[in-house]
């Protein structure tokens, strides 16, 4: 990777200087993305049962479940089920189908809490934390009752650094260190505990297709003219005005982008106050101490934040002192809902607080650039006047999320093509 | 309601008592519904007296903020929450932005 002297990316991209990420993953191709997979019933459908049904999915953080009988219930219904997520008295988090084995009611109606047992509203049928059938009521009139056979159904659970994660894959093919494999090694020692002891989050269910949200928050190619408003010297520069990343690396599903921050940024007057207080996500003046290798890992001077995207639909943008999550959950082909969330290490002082909170104004306000988007162009696809869509180098993250997903729908291996890719980068080095 | 609402030392802003909000929510709801003539009044008033009002904040820890503290904390929260309104977007809301009472805090 080359950069100019003062951490700038060279503007490499393009015909003369050689197509940057193209050049690092040319088995993804140059060719353009269908427009139909944002609107196709049949495409969701493939989608829900060969991605969503099959793979870890990101529910949340332990922070919200911290002591025994602590849950919350998480609707799924691109997996049709809803589960519901609990601390057990073993201290382990557990997950169920929230689904009564009697007649097949819902068990919790609520989004969350703290409970002993979790007891059917229809017929009384209680459950332990660890999902065991513990009472029937009036028992002895069932015939033949094996209740240590009839607990909820669970559902595979585990967790990565706080994230809770679930498959409803009965048998999963893999473990939760196997799919997340080396992008989470590379983020391990990032003190995502202690920047989490506050989050702020939002959300919404937008009227677009996941994939329309997804992409809009996996590539920066936008910034200069969605954000030219809210961040207008943050990502970009005199000689980066396109806010070239600085880095991109891919695995067979997730993908890396290291985002390049402007040492043009000038603070506006409360920016700056925010700053003198407290950590904001876009700082100029960081320190690369304790950062884990996979955290700008080309340890640019030049660096703002990496974006993190968890195949198929979470992002872990990690910053200095700070970080954020994107959670898209699909309703159906054109319904998702939509959740960010901005993670902090709890405030104690009253300064400290009034950065966070400018910190969290700044971040709502950008993403509201990005949302507009979302239905915005949903509503223009249905149109089903243009098929196809062109991407740009920077734009690296959507083909190759695009072109897993393709895969998976035709069932081949996500990791044929990858490791094809590798050798034949080696030989190009 | 008590005569003095603020800290005596910051008695010129009792006029902005109106946006000593605990919630985000709150907060940005004001703004949204407030003319940008009054959020850039509101701003500059409070930027003017940050510096000060923050020392004297630092004083205390976040738990333990005493009423009239806590109400001059909250305005310092709705300077944050103005900020873009003044700094970035000149008009309230986000220009060409999402529906922001659809983007629904979870959190207070």
């Amino acid at each position: 990777m080359s950069a100019t002297p003062n951490g700038t990316p060279a503007n490499g991209n393009g015909a003369a200087g050689g197509y940057k990420w193209h050049n690092k993953y040319p088995h993804l191709g140059t060719g353009p993305v269908s427009a139909d997979v944002f609107t196709s019933q049949e495409q969701f459908e493939l989608e829900r049962e060969r991605i969503f049904k099959k793979v870890w999915l990101n529910v949340g953080r332990v922070e919200r479940i911290p002591n025994p009988g602590d849950y919350f219930v998480q609707d799924l219904a691109v997996c049709n089920t809803s589960v519901i997520v609990v601390r057990g008295k073993d201290g382990a988090v557990h997950a169920f189908h929230n689904m009564c084995s009697h007649r097949g009611n819902k068990i919790a109606w609520d989004q969350g809490g703290t409970c002993q047992n979790f007891t059917c509203k229809f017929h009384g049928w209680s459950y332990g934390l660890d999902g065991k059938l513990k009472f029937v009521p009036d028992e002895e009139s069932f015939f033949d009752l094996k209740k240590e056979t009839l607990g909820l159904t669970r559902v595979a659970v585990d967790v990565w650094e706080g994230f809770i994660f679930i498959n409803v894959d009965p048998n999963p093919t893999e473990t939760l260190p196997e799919y997340l494999g080396d992008l989470a090694t590379g983020l391990e020692g990032y003190p995502f505990g202690e920047f989490s002891t506050t989050s702020t989050s939002w959300t919404s269910e937008v009227n677009a297709n996941w994939k329309v949200i997804k992409d809009a928050f996996q590539e920066v190619y936008h910034i200069a003219f969605l954000h030219k408003r809210s961040i207008p010297d943050s990502f970009t520069s005199k000689d980066n005005p396109y806010a070239h990343s600085l880095d991109v690396t891919l695995y067979p599903r997730h993908g890396s982008m290291s985002l390049f921050g402007s040492a043009d940024y000038k603070p506006s007057p409360v920016a700056k106050l925010a700053a003198q207080h407290g950590e904001i996500v876009i700082r100029s003046d960081f320190s690369m101490d304790g950062l884990p290798a996979g955290v700008n890992p080309l340890r640019s001077e030049a660096w703002s934040l990496d974006l993190n995207v968890i195949f198929p639909a979470f992002f872990v943008d990690v910053s200095q002192g700070s970080y954020f999550t994107h959670q898209f959950m699909p309703i159906g082909v054109d319904k998702t809902l939509w959740t960010s969330t901005q993670y902090y290490t709890r405030a104690t002082t009253p300064g400290r607080r009034f950065s966070q909170e400018y910190g969290n104004v700044i971040f709502r306000d950008i993403i509201m650039e990005d949302g507009r988007t979302f239905e915005e162009t949903q509503s223009m696809l249905s149109s089903g006047a243009k098929k196809e869509f062109y991407l740009h180098d920077e734009e690296i993250l959507v083909r190759h999320s695009h072109h897993v997903i393709d895969q998976m729908l035709k069932g081949q291996p996500v990791d044929a093509a990858f490791a094809a890719n590798g050798k034949e980068a080696a030989s190009h080095a | 309601m008590p005569e003095t609402r603020l800290p005596e030392q910051f008695r010129d802003l009792e006029q902005w008592i109106g946006w000593s909000l605990e919630t985000e929510g709150e907060r940005s709801d004001r703004r949204q519904a407030s003319a940008m003539e009054d959020i850039t009044a509101f701003y500059e008033a409070m930027l003017a007296r940050m510096d000060e009002a923050l020392s004297y904040l630092e004083q205390f820890s976040l738990e333990e903020l005493p009423d009239d503290a806590r109400r001059l904390f909250y305005l310092t929260l709705s300077l944050a929450e103005v900020a873009p309104a003044v700094e970035q977007f000149g008009q309230p809301s986000v220009v060409d932005g999402y529906d922001i009472k659809r983007f629904v805090a979870t959190h207070r």
